[in-house]
């Protein structure tokens, strides 16, 4: 994505060309909605939450200081949306020591077995406290680069690094299969430590 | 700047789980319907601004009154105070007298307190702050 084309972009804007804001969602709507996904793992809720981020950035073009780029500003923006909206109607979830961990024979279905097995960690991070559960789920989106998750939150990459290891501690904790190599994942009677996500 | 978490060890498994998510298409209409949205939002009129230079003379003159207020009752309360010490039958009916319009006054400054504590409140949760 070009930082050029953003900048041009949101000089059309501010000086009152309504429709050059259509390029900046055309590049970013993935990015975000993406983004949101990960904060809340509902596609409807997703897509209203980027939404939501977009006609923020709207109000606030006029703010970007330009001292950090455009993706920065903007992922700042959302991030501090998503939070808000989460805590004004918290995702609902399956207590995870109620989620049935895949079970059955690991020959057959293995790819399905898997793919479950893949999606209970992922919904796993919905259930860390809102400290871990942010560093995590940016972490990812980003790529595995601090850097950019510490300039998303505004926080220093020492903080979010240390959020990101008890984060993964707690995960680890959570999964201790995944520690395991060669452990097989089907059939597996692990069951989860109750208090660790509570 | 990548991490330096060591992705090779015992959270790799986790991080190929998390960093190994599918991409997200958004739905075909996403773009149009921000777009609409921020139209209507470009449409709509600008919030007016808080006319602060003609409220200023308003601010200043109850500002003055409050501390008008807040002197007069030190005041009183001392010029009592003195008195007390004079004579005790005076004290009695001249301190009661003096704190009772002040007891009325700061009441009616922790009312005023509360209500715009609650407005705030509420303008915020409505997102007008």
């Amino acid at each position: 994505m070009s930082a050029e084309e953003d900048l041009a972009d949101v000089e059309r804007v501010l000086v009152g060309e309504v429709q050059a804001f259509e390029g900046i969602v055309r590049r970013w709507q993935g990015p975000l909605v993406n983004m949101a996904w990960r904060y809340c793992r509902d596609r409807g809720r997703a897509e209203e939450m980027a939404q939501e981020a977009f006609l923020r950035a709207w109000r606030g073009l006029a703010g970007w200081r330009r001292e950090s780029s455009f993706s920065t500003w903007l992922f700042a923006l959302a991030a501090n949306v998503f939070r808000s909206e989460l805590q004004r109607f918290p995702t609902v979830n399956v207590p995870l020591e109620d989620a049935a961990e895949p079970a059955g024979p690991a020959t057959q279905h293995e790819g399905l077995a898997r793919k479950l097995s893949d999606d209970s960690v992922r919904r796993a991070v919905l259930a860390l406290p809102m400290r871990y559960r942010e560093p995590v789920v940016l972490y990812y989106f980003h790529e595995m680069d601090v850097a950019a998750t510490a300039r998303t939150m505004e926080l220093p990459e020492g903080t979010v690094k240390a959020r990101l290891a008890r984060g993964r501690e707690l995960l680890r904790k959570r999964f201790p299969h995944l520690c395991e190599e060669n452990t097989p994942l089907v059939g597996s009677t692990l069951r989860p430590e109750k208090e660790v996500l509570q | 700047m990548k991490s330096n978490l060591n992705p090779n060890t015992d959270q790799g498994a986790i991080d190929v789980i998390l960093g190994g998510e599918e991409e997200l298409i958004p739905s075909s209409g996403f773009l149009a319907a921000t777009m609409e949205r921020v139209r209507d939002e470009a449409a709509m009129p600008k919030s007016i601004p808080f006319p602060w230079l003609r409220a200023l003379p308003g601010i200043v003159i109850a500002l003055a009154a409050l501390g008008w207020c807040g002197f007069e009752m030190v005041h009183l309360g001392l010029t009592d105070a003195r008195e007390i010490s004079i004579t005790q039958l005076r004290m009695a009916a001249t301190a009661g007298r003096a704190l009772e319009p002040a007891g009325w006054v700061a009441a009616a400054l922790a009312v005023s307190l509360l209500s715009w504590l609650f407005a705030r409140r509420v303008a915020g949760r409505s997102g007008l702050l």
